[in-house]
């Protein structure tokens, strides 16, 4: 199980700490740029939907947390095997620190899912397979989170953690096929027209935007996080001693 | 490769006399399980068409309850008295000490489960392919759920908040209830239910496959 | 000529450094005695010489062999006894026994009785070690030392619950084992009664 040096100094503590503070900044900047972009092509210029009318236009929001709810549950269980393989402590630290904004994530899905069923389907809540899903990603995140504030050791909560999440990936395909079925089954292809929009170039191209907003305003908000959280476990080594050391005198 | 099949059976054996000796750990469960499926008659009435479309739902739902109260014991004491230490650190891979652990578990509690499922539908005379179905379901399904169990105990064990256990549990066996329910379903209108019974069985294989060696990463990590 | 060998090791628990650039190796015949205060590391110590918890800083190894890459075939030359006896309540002496000389992978054929009876637990084959004392229990989970072909014994705090006796007993296993070659490594803070063997001594703390 070799790793290049490169990947090791990349991932000290440290020398990640150092660069994180200008990755966050540049994406949290490319975030709100693509975010307004997205939101006033999505919202403004692209035309109504012949069926759906104005309500269409929460899918820039539904769609692409929708996407992160997953991603980020990749990123999660891939970087925790990370940490559990290569005993990694920044794969530890991203793992742990993704679980919050992709439960977020997934939480806001399901709520814009809800909402944009409301005029489609008359009702706030359908069984639908793809929301169930979404609903039963939200319990394993919750159950993922649940588990790291059981324990009092940040690194044995890491590595339990991401043999959950490991389980979780694992499971996910099978949760997904089998609620796919399921919904088939008992409702009928009701729900169909909205699996395969044959989306106009104008709706598409704000979709895009957005979905670039999420992926960096994760990647924003989770080195934010990450920030933090290093120097919780690195509390011990001289140079977070020196960095806290230095900001109090300036204070 | 002797050496392995009989470490594997003198644990299974450890464990299974360690379960008749301490009835209840085992016994308890499946008395919930028994209760809950009598409450349901007592809630809805004794209308017997609802009940019959219901009580394999029922079953199903219950024995999950119920396998997730009884897994809690699975590795409490071993973790407490110090075994699970000497697990780890033995010759053997844990992974193999920890399948006879599971193992043992449906032995105790799966297979008197699907029993007690058995007669529970002749009582209620369910149909005939119905109680077939429902009985293939839980032989194929009761031992995903120990397996899936024991990686979400071994995470949990000692941990404060009893109720973690089922939060993780729950969510990892929707699947192993949806595909049971569909051939269930399927049986009791007379289609064929063998696309199910196979994504059953595969599950099974996968977890059986990968829940004992997660399980044992586990336990390393909760000792550290 | 088996080693074991423990270089610039360091243990941080719940964030606080227990102990930094610990230094020791043992080679056959190697009998070591650490001690310490409450909390000052004993148990991890011992826990990460059997390779329970995982080695932030520093390495142990065997034979030259980080332990952790040789996994199984050093823990088929350990044998660890922690703060737990690794009894089962619900089982007899002959019953726990059996587990435990399984678990040991000695194929030999054992007499379980003359275990018992120099242990100082003669007769009590078939009583269920529920219904026995802690010192009794203590003596059931030291059985395993009569039972284990393990050339590196790691004991922690091994003479807790017993009495004189019982401890007069192990002393004599542990020096019988190390003349024979063996190597033990042994948390306590009682003081040993070993005369004519040579015994090391690692204390671990703040008096250091």
């Amino acid at each position: 199980m070799y790793l290049p040096k490169w990947l090791h100094q990349f991932g000290a503590p440290k020398y990640f700490y150092d660069l994180s503070l200008c990755i966050s900044r540049w994406a949290g900047i490319i975030c709100i740029i693509c975010f307004i972009c997205g939101l006033y092509g999505g919202l403004v210029l692209a035309p109504a939907d012949y069926q759906q009318g104005d309500s269409f236009r929460i899918m820039y929001i539904h769609v692409p947390s929708a996407w992160m709810s997953l991603f980020v549950y990749m990123v999660m269980a891939i970087a925790g095997g990370i940490g559990l393989i290569w005993r990694i402590k920044l794969a530890e630290i991203v793992a742990r620190s993704s679980a919050p904004i992709g439960a977020s994530f997934t939480f806001l899905a399901l709520v814009t899912g809800s909402i944009w069923g409301k005029p489609m389907w008359g009702t706030w809540w359908v069984w639908d397979a793809r929301l169930t899903s979404e609903l039963i990603l939200l319990f394993l995140y919750l159950g993922y989170i649940a588990l790291q504030s059981a324990f009092e050791d940040r690194r044995v909560a890491a590595r339990a953690g991401a043999i959950l999440a490991l389980v979780g990936i694992v499971n996910i395909p099978i949760i997904h096929y089998s609620v796919e079925w399921w919904s088939t089954l008992h409702q009928g292809p009701t729900i169909t027209k909205l699996d395969k929009p044959s989306i106009h170039l104008s709706m598409l191209i704000p979709l895009l935007f957005m979905v670039f907003a999420f992926k960096t305003f994760y990647i924003s908000t989770l080195l934010i996080r990450v920030r933090s959280e290093i120097l919780e476990y690195e509390c011990n080594t001289s140079w977070v001693k020196q960095l806290l050391g230095i900001n109090n005198g300036i204070k | 490769m002797s050496e392995y099949i009989n470490i594997f059976f003198i644990i299974l054996r450890r464990d299974l006399m360690l379960a008749f000796r301490n009835k209840a750990e085992f016994v308890n469960p499946l008395m919930f399980f028994i209760i809950v499926i009598v409450l349901f008659p007592l809630a809805f009435g004794s209308d017997s068409a609802l009940l019959k479309q219901l009580t394999s739902g029922i079953i199903w739902v219950t024995a999950l309850l119920a396998t997730t109260l009884s897994l809690e014991t699975i590795f409490r004491s071993d973790f407490e008295d110090g075994s699970i230490e000497q697990f780890t650190l033995s010759r053997y891979p844990l992974t193999l000490l920890v399948s006879a652990k599971i193992l043992a578990h449906w032995i105790t509690f799966g297979l008197p489960l699907i029993a007690i499922s058995l007669f529970t539908g002749f009582i209620l005379s369910l149909p005939n392919q119905t109680i077939v179905a429902l009985c293939i379901t839980l032989a194929l399904g009761t031992p995903v759920l120990s397996l899936i169990g024991a990686i979400t105990v071994a995470l949990t064990i000692g941990l404060r908040g009893g109720m973690l256990l089922s939060l993780l549990i729950l969510p990892l066996t929707m699947p192993v209830l949806i595909f049971s329910m569909l051939a269930i379903q399927n049986a009791t209108i007379g289609q064929p239910i063998s696309a199910e019974i196979y994504f059953l069985a595969g599950i099974l294989v996968l977890a059986m496959t990968l829940a004992p060696i997660a399980t044992a990463a586990a336990l390393r990590i909760r000792l550290s | 000529m088996s080693q074991f060998k423990v270089i610039q090791l360091e243990c941080i628990r719940r964030d606080n450094i227990l102990f930094q650039g610990l230094n020791f190796s043992l080679e056959d015949g190697g009998l070591l005695q650490i001690d310490g205060v409450n909390g000052s590391g004993k148990s991890s110590l011992l826990q990460m010489c059997s390779g329970l918890i995982q080695v932030s800083e520093g390495e142990i190894t065997w034979n030259g062999e980080n332990i952790i890459d040789c996994r199984y075939q050093f823990q088929s030359d350990i044998s660890y006894f922690g703060h737990s006896n690794g009894v089962k309540a619900g089982l007899t002496a002959i019953e726990n026994m059996i587990v435990m000389h399984a678990l040991a992978g000695n194929s030999s054929r054992i007499n379980y009785s003359a275990i018992l009876e120099q242990i100082g637990l003669t007769g009590m084959e078939d009583v269920l070690s529920s219904r026995m004392s802690a010192g009794q229990k203590r003596r059931l989970g030291l059985a395993r030392l009569f039972m284990s072909k393990a050339k590196l014994w790691l004991l922690d705090e091994p003479f807790n619950a017993l009495d004189k006796q019982g401890k007069a007993v192990i002393e004599r296993v542990i020096v019988q084992h190390c003349s024979a070659g063996g190597i033990v490594i042994f948390a306590t803070h009682q003081t040993m009664e070993i005369d004519g063997y040579p015994l090391q001594h690692i204390h671990l703390g703040n008096e250091q």
